[in-house]
C-alpha cells in the first residue's frame, strides 16, 4: 500500500464517510447458483432497463396531444391529413428523426420481451415450486409486476392515436362502461366524458412515463431486494442442502456473465426493432371512430383477454331500469380478475392443500410434483386457448376455416382440454418417476454379461453416480440436515408417488451414512430461529461430503 | 487467482459463530468459500478439468474476509493450458474489436446515409443502423460472456444460508418495544384522542377524492351516452359531406354516412351504414316497416358488444360481421345476432327521402347505440 | 413469397446478407403459420398493355371462347343455367375482374371462388369482355390509367371502404361461415379497379356515385402503394398486425435468449 491507486483513493473516501467496504465485500462474494433457467427473470430486468433508455428517448419527439393538426412530414401517403399531434409525432419519430424508428421499433419489442420474459421466469419458478415458503411474497410482487406490465403496456401502445390503439380504446371505454353502477362514471372520469374525448392519450402518457413505470421499478427493487437478502434457490445436487447455496460469487463471474447477458438482450432486441416491423403505425392510419381494420389484435399479453372476450356466449341481463352485459364482464373484468388472484394466491393455495409449510430452498424436479406441473400445464393450456381465440379471425383467413367453427371448437376445447392436460401431465410425471426409480434400485446396464454357477446369464449393472441419485432423490444423501423441519415433510403434492427410498439405500457401498452433512443430524433439532452452532454450520466438517467410493 | 488468506484475519467462522454474539457477517455472505466436492460423478468443479486436491486448504476455507479462495490448479499441462487461454483472450479480443468497428460504422451510417423515407433504397437505413447496432452490443455481451466462461474457470461456491426468522428473543423484544412505546405515547388509554385521530385521518384520507371529479364532465352523462346528434330532417352525408341520394346505392352496396353538422364525420356514436339490398330480401322488423326506403335500410356501425364499428358487410348473405370479436348480425332481419358476444342487434335508423330524393333521418336512434351500461334502460 | 416483395421491386437489388437477415428475423414464425404463404403464392397477371383492337372483331372472337369455355354453365346466350348466374348485363368489369383473377372457370364448388392462374391472355379477357358487355351493357373500365389517382385521398378512401374486410395492409381478413376478404397483394390494378365496380360475391358494389372514378383509382393506386412498395424498419412479418409480432417474440425473441441462458450457464 505504499502507492495509492485513484480508484483506491476513491474507495477510501467513501468508506470513510459511508463505511461501505463491508457491504461491498459481503455483496461481491454473494453466490449465485448455476443454472439457465435462473437467467429468465433478467431477461424481463434488462428490458425494463431498455424500456426505460428508448422510452425517454421517445418522450424527446413524441407529443401527447390529441389537438388536431395537418401533416406535412416525409411520409407522402399521409401528407395533408388531418391527425391528432400524438399520431402526427409518430410519424415524425418514424420518418423524420434520424434513427427514430428503430428506437420505436426497439421500444415496442422490450415491452413484449419484457411480458414474455416475465411470463417465462413464472413458469421457471411455479414448476421448480421456487414459489414456496419463504419466497410467497415474492411471487405476489411478480404477479403484481405482470399486471402492472400488462397495463403499461396497454397504455404504451395506445398513445400513437392510430386506427388500431383507437379501436383498442374503444374496447377498453365499453368495457369500464359495462362495470355495474360506477362503470359509466368511471368511463367517464377516465375519458373526460363520452368515447373519445380530448384527454385520454394526454392521460395515459402520464400513466405510461410516470404513473405505472414508477410502479413498476418499486416492485421490481423489493423483488431484487429480496432475491438478495432470501438468496436464489437451487436444484438439489452434490453438497447442496437447504441452507447452503453452491454456486459462483457475484464477482467476478456471475457479474461478468450478468453484464454480458444484458447487452446480448439488448443486441437481441436492436436486432428485432431494425428488422423486424412492429407496429406500423402509418399503415394503420390515424384514427376514425367509423373505421376499422379486419383483424384487430391487441398486443400478445393481451390476447387472451381478447380471446376470452371473442370466446364469450352473448348473454346480458337487462331488467329492473338496469342493464349487466356479462358478454362483456364475464370475460373481461371477472375473469383476469379470478385469474390473477388465483395466481397471486397460489403458494398458499398449495400450503394448504399439502399442509407443507417448511422453508424450501430446494427446488423441485416438475415430476416429482405430479400435481402441480399438472396445474400448471392445465392453467397453461386454458391460457393458450384463450390465445388462440384472440386470433381466431386471422387462423380462419390464413388456413379458411370458418370462424364460427373455430370458435365453437376453441369454446369446447377451452373445459375440455385443460382437464385432459391435467391427467396427461400427471401420468407423465408419474411415468418418469418411475422410471427414475428404475435407474436408482437396479443402476445402468454396464453390457457386461455374466454367467452365474448356476448357469443363469446375468447382466451387470452400475451404480447410479451419486450426482444423478441426488437429482432424483432431491437431497443428497450425506448431506440433509434439515434445518427446517417441514422441508422434506410429507407432501400431498405428489409426495405419495415420490422414490421412497430407505435412507440406507443411498449409501453406495454399504457404509453407514454420516449421519448429516455439517453436524450430526441426530442431535435434537434445535428450535427454529436459535442462532448459533444448531444453524451455522461447522466449516471444518465439510470433509465429511467426502463419499467413499 | 490464487489469493491465499490471511489466517490471521479474523480467526475461524467457528470461533466467530461461538461468540455470544451472532454476528451478522457470519451468517450472510461474508462467509463464501469453495467447495471441494471432487468425487467421482462431480469432477467439474474445475473448467480446466483438473481435480483438486483431496483434502487441502482446510486452514483456508475458515477466512471469510478474504476473497473466497480459488483452488491451486494442477493443470495437466500448463503450456497447453496457457495455450488455449491465449486462444480464447483472442476471440474474445476480436469480439470486442469487432463491437468498436460496428460503432465506428454506426456513426458513419447514421450521419452519412440517407434515412428519409422518400430517398431512394432508404429502406435499408433502420435495418443498416439495427444490425451494427446489434453486432456493438452483442460484440461486447458475447465477449464478456466467454471471458467469464473461458478465463475466469468454473467455480463451485458455497455459501450458508442465514436463517430466515429472528430468533423468538428478538421478536419478543421487538413486540415489547411497540407496546411499551404505545403505552408511553397513551394511545391505547386516551381513547378520544385515538379515536378523533383516526376520524380526522380518514377523513384526509379522502380529500383527495374530490379533487378527481372534475376529470370528467358528469353533467348530461345519461343523454350524452343515450343520445346522437342525428335529428328529424337531417341528411345522411359521406364522410367527405357529400349527401346520399336515392339511386346512388347499387343493390349490393353500403355507404358509410354521418350526421349532417359539422365534425359529423368524427363522432364516434353517429356512424350509420346504409345498406341498399333487394326490398324482396330485406325483412322489416315488426313496427319498423316505414323505417327503411325501397329496400334502403340504415343501421349504427357501432357494435352493440364493445364499440368496434361493424361494416363488413356480406351482399350475398346479408351477414354484419365484427372484426373485434366476430359478432355476426343479419342486415336482412333488423340487424338480428347470428353469432358472437353481441347481445343486442345493431341499432336501426329510421330514414326516409326528402323532396329532392336525399336520405334524410326521420329522427336519432330509438336506443342507446354501443355497448351496454348500468344506466341503460332494457 | 409476400415479404420478398418488398425488397424485389427496388431498382437496385437488396444486398444479400439483408434479405438473409430478414428471413432469418421471420424464419420460425413463418414456419409456424406454414401454409400462410402458400396461399398467397398465387400468380401476378402479367402487366396489362392490351391493344382494343376492332371492336366487332373483338366481340366476334370472345364470343368464340365464350362458347367454347363458358357456355357450359352461363348458357349460350348469357342466359345462365344450372351451373351459373346469367351474364346479361354484369357488365365487361365482372368478366375482367372474374377471369383475370382466374376466378373463373370455377371448377369446383367452394365457400368462395379461389384465386387461381388466369386461364385467359390478356387480351382474350378483353374479347370475352368485350362479347359480354355488348349484351346488356354494364359496367366497364374507364379510359386512362387506373391507378392515376391521388395517394392521400385514396389512403382515406380505402380506410374507410376497404380496410375494415381486406386489413389495413390489403392483407385479408376473415368473414362469416368460411368467407374471406382475399389479400390484395396478387392483384392487378384492373382486378382492384373491377372489384370495387361489380362487387363480386360477398363484397358490396361501389357505384360510380358512391365512389367516383377518380375516387376509385385514388383507391387503386393507394392499394398498390401499400401492396407493392417497399415499407421501411424491416421485414413486414405479413401484415396482419400484432399476432406476428407475437409470434415473433416468442419464437424469435424468447427463443433466442433461451438459447443464449443454456449457453452462458454451459460449462466452457
Amino acid at each position: 500500500m505504499s502507492r495509492k491507486k485513484p480508484a483506491e483513493g476513491v474507495a477510501v473516501w467513501i468508506d470513510e464517510r459511508l463505511g461501505s467496504s463491508n457491504f461491498v465485500r459481503r455483496s461481491l462474494n454473494k453466490v449465485f447458483p448455476d443454472h439457465w433457467s435462473f437467467m429468465l427473470g433478467e431477461i424481463a430486468l434488462y428490458s425494463f432497463i431498455i424500456l426505460l433508455l428508448t422510452g425517454t428517448y421517445l418522450t424527446f419527439f413524441f407529443d401527447a396531444s390529441m389537438h388536431e393538426v395537418v401533416y406535412n412530414g416525409s411520409y407522402v401517403p399521409l401528407k395533408g391529413v388531418t391527425m391528432s399531434e400524438a399520431y402526427a409525432s409518430t410519424l415524425n419519430i418514424s420518418f423524420d428523426v434520424r434513427g427514430g424508428l428503430l428506437m420505436r421499433q426497439i421500444h415496442h419489442w422490450a415491452a413484449l420481451l419484457f411480458l414474455a420474459s416475465i411470463v417465462v421466469h413464472l413458469m421457471r419458478v411455479f414448476f421448480t415450486g421456487a414459489f414456496r415458503k419463504p419466497r410467497e411474497l415474492n411471487w405476489v410482487i411478480g404477479t403484481g409486476l405482470l399486471v402492472t406490465g400488462i397495463l403499461e403496456g396497454f397504455a404504451g401502445y395506445s398513445l400513437p392515436d392510430d386506427l388500431l390503439s383507437g379501436t383498442g380504446l374503444r374496447i377498453a371505454y365499453g368495457i369500464v362502461e359495462s362495470i355495474p353502477v360506477v362503470g359509466t362514471w368511471v368511463g367517464f372520469l377516465l375519458f373526460g366524458g363520452e368515447f373519445p374525448g380530448h384527454v385520454i392519450v394526454g392521460r395515459l402518457y402520464s400513466v405510461h412515463i410516470l404513473l405505472i413505470p414508477l410502479a413498476i421499478l418499486g416492485l421490481i427493487t423489493f423483488h431484487m431486494m429480496m432475491i438478495w437478502y432470501q438468496k436464489h434457490t437451487q436444484f438439489a445436487g452434490p453438497g447442496r442442502t437447504e441452507d447452503n447455496v453452491v454456486g459462483s460469487r457475484f464477482y467476478p463471474v456471475y457479474s461478468a456473465k450478468a453484464g454480458g447477458f444484458f447487452f446480448l438482450v439488448f443486441a437481441v432486441l436492436a436486432l428485432l426493432g431494425g428488422l423486424a416491423q412492429i407496429n406500423p403505425i402509418w399503415l394503420y392510419g390515424p384514427y376514425n371512430p367509423s373505421q376499422v381494420s379486419a383483424g384487430s389484435q391487441p398486443d400478445w399479453y393481451m390476447g387472451f383477454l381478447d380471446g376470452s372476450t371473442r370466446l364469450m356466449p352473448n348473454w346480458e341481463f337487462r331488467g329492473l331500469g338496469h342493464t349487466i352485459p356479462f358478454n362483456i364482464l364475464v370475460p373481461t373484468v371477472i375473469l383476469p380478475g379470478i385469474l390473477f388472484t388465483l395466481l397471486g394466491m397460489y403458494p398458499w393455495l398449495e400450503a394448504r392443500f399439502t399442509k407443507d409449510r417448511g422453508y424450501h430452498n430446494l427446488l423441485d424436479r416438475p415430476r416429482d410434483k405430479p400435481v402441480r406441473t399438472g396445474l400448471g400445464a392445465m392453467a397453461l393450456s386454458f391460457y393458450i386457448i384463450l390465445l388462440l381465440a384472440g386470433g381466431n379471425d386471422l387462423i380462419a383467413s390464413i388456413f379458411t376455416f370458418s370462424v364460427q367453427t373455430i370458435t365453437w371448437t376453441l369454446r369446447i376445447g377451452l373445459f375440455v382440454i385443460p382437464p385432459l392436460v391435467y391427467v396427461i401431465t400427471k401420468r407423465i410425471c408419474l411415468g418418469l418417476q418411475h422410471s427414475d426409480r428404475e435407474l436408482l434400485h437396479h443402476g445402468i446396464e454396464s453390457g457386461t454379461i455374466r454367467r452365474l454357477p448356476s448357469g443363469e446369464f446375468i447382466e451387470e449393472t452400475v451404480g447410479l453416480p451419486v450426482p444423478y441419485q441426488i437429482t432424483i432423490t432431491g437431497s443428497d444423501p450425506t448431506a440433509r440436515p434439515a434445518l427446517h423441519g417441514a422441508a422434506h415433510a410429507a407432501d400431498g403434492l405428489g409426495d405419495e408417488h415420490a422414490v421412497a427410498l430407505p435412507e440406507d439405500h443411498m449409501v453406495v457401498d454399504g457404509q453407514p451414512k454420516p449421519r448429516g452433512f455439517f453436524r450430526d443430524k441426530s442431535a435434537p433439532r434445535p428450535e427454529k430461529g436459535q442462532r448459533p452452532e444448531a444453524t451455522a454450520p461447522e466449516l471444518e466438517s465439510t470433509g465429511q461430503v467426502r463419499r467413499p467410493e | 487467482m490464487t489469493n491465499p488468506a490471511d489466517p490471521s484475519d479474523k480467526g475461524s467462522i467457528r470461533d466467530r459463530l461461538q461468540s455470544p454474539v451472532p454476528s451478522s457477517e457470519a451468517n450472510s455472505g461474508g462467509d463464501s468459500r469453495h467447495s471441494d466436492l471432487t468425487d467421482a460423478g462431480f469432477q467439474q468443479t474445475d473448467s480446466r478439468g483438473a481435480l483438486h486436491a483431496r483434502g487441502h486448504d482446510e486452514g483456508q476455507q475458515g477466512v471469510p474476509h478474504a476473497t473466497p479462495v480459488t483452488h491451486a490448479h494442477a493443470p495437466l499441462d500448463p503450456a497447453l493450458e496457457e495455450a488455449k487461454a491465449r486462444a480464447a483472450e483472442r476471440k474474445i479480443a476480436g469480439l470486442f474489436l469487432a463491437s468498436f468497428a460496428s460503432v465506428i460504422a454506426f456513426f458513419f451510417v447514421y450521419f452519412l446515409a440517407p434515412f428519409k423515407f422518400t430517398e431512394p433504397n432508404n429502406i435499408y437505413f433502420t435495418p443498416t443502423l439495427a444490425v451494427l447496432m446489434g453486432i456493438a452490443l452483442g460484440g461486447i455481451g458475447a465477449g464478456t460472456v466467454m471471458w467469464a466462461k473461458n478465463l475466469m474457470g468454473h467455480e463451485e461456491t458455497v455459501q450458508e444460508r442465514h436463517p430466515f426468522g429472528s430468533p423468538p428473543e428478538e421478536r419478543a423484544a421487538a413486540a415489547e418495544l411497540l407496546v411499551a412505546g404505545a403505552q408511553e405515547s397513551q394511545l391505547g388509554r386516551r381513547s378520544l384522542l385515538r379515536n378523533t385521530l383516526l376520524l380526522s385521518g380518514g377523513a384526509l384520507a379522502l380529500l383527495p377524492l374530490p379533487l378527481l371529479f372534475d376529470l370528467g364532465p358528469y353533467a348530461h352523462k345519461e343523454r350524452g351516452l343515450a343520445t346522437t346528434a342525428w335529428k328529424k330532417g337531417m341528411r345522411l352525408v359521406r364522410e367527405n359531406g357529400t349527401p346520399v341520394r336515392i339511386g346512388d346505392l347499387g343493390l349490393g352496396s353500403i355507404d358509410i354516412v354521418f350526421p349532417d353538422v359539422p365534425g359529423g364525420n368524427m363522432m364516434a356514436d353517429a356512424p350509420t351504414m346504409l345498406i341498399r339490398m333487394q326490398p324482396g330480401e330485406f325483412k322489416p322488423v315488426k313496427g319498423r316497416e316505414d323505417w327503411s326506403v325501397d329496400g334502403h335500410v340504415a343501421y349504427s356501425v357501432i357494435c352493440t358488444h364493445l364499440g368496434c364499428p361493424v361494416k363488413l358487410y356480406e351482399q350475398q348473405t346479408h351477414h354484419l360481421f365484427c372484426p373485434c370479436h366476430q359478432s355476426t348480425f343479419d342486415a336482412s332481419n333488423g340487424a338480428k345476432v347470428l353469432f358472437g358476444p353481441a347481445a343486442r342487434p345493431l341499432p336501426q335508423l329510421a330514414i326516409s327521402v326528402d323532396a329532392d330524393g336525399y336520405f334524410i333521418a326521420q329522427g336519432d336512434y330509438h336506443e342507446p347505440v354501443g355497448p351496454s351500461y348500468w344506466e341503460r334502460k332494457p | 413469397m409476400t415479404e420478398g416483395r418488398a425488397v424485389t421491386s427496388t431498382k437496385t437489388g437488396p444486398s444479400r446478407f439483408q434479405r438473409l437477415s430478414g428471413y432469418a428475423v421471420v424464419l420460425l414464425a413463418l414456419a409456424l403459420v406454414g401454409g400462410l404463404y402458400t396461399a398467397f403464392a398465387a400468380p401476378k397477371s402479367n402487366a396489362a398493355d392490351s391493344t382494343s383492337s376492332e371492336q366487332s372483331m373483338a366481340v366476334k372472337a370472345g364470343r368464340e371462347l365464350f362458347l367454347q369455355g363458358c357456355s357450359t354453365c352461363h348458357g349460350l346466350n348469357l342466359q345462365g343455367g344450372a351451373g351459373g348466374p346469367s351474364l346479361i348485363g354484369v357488365g365487361e368489369s365482372a368478366v375482367i375482374f372474374q377471369v383475370e383473377s382466374g376466378r373463373m372457370p370455377l371448377y369446383a364448388g367452394t365457400v368462395q371462388a379461389p384465386r387461381k392462374k388466369a386461364k385467359y391472355s390478356i387480351a382474350e379477357i378483353d374479347q370475352l369482355a368485350a362479347y359480354v358487355g355488348s349484351i346488356g351493357g354494364g359496367p366497364s373500365l374507364p379510359k386512362g390509367a387506373l391507378n392515376d389517382g391521388q395517394l392521400q385521398m385514396g389512403g382515406d378512401l380505402f380506410r374507410t371502404n376497404c380496410a375494415s374486410c381486406h386489413n389495413f395492409a390489403g392483407a385479408g381478413g376473415a368473414l362469416t361461415y368460411g368467407k374471406y376478404a382475399p389479400p390484395l397483394s396478387p392483384s392487378s390494378a384492373r382486378v382492384i379497379y373491377t372489384a370495387m365496380q361489380t362487387g363480386p360475391e360477398s363484397m358490396p358494389r361501389f357505384t360510380d356515385n358512391q365512389l367516383t372514378p377518380d375516387e376509385k383509382k385514388a383507391i387503386t393506386k393507394y392499394v398498390e402503394f401499400i401492396t407493392k412498395a417497399p415499407q421501411p424498419g424491416g421485414n413486414d412479418l405479413g401484415r396482419y398486425g400484432p399476432v406476428p409480432e407475437g409470434l415473433v417474440i416468442w419464437l424469435v425473441g424468447i427463443g433466442a435468449l433461451v438459447g443464449l441462458t443454456l449457453w452462458i450457464g454451459a460449462r466452457a
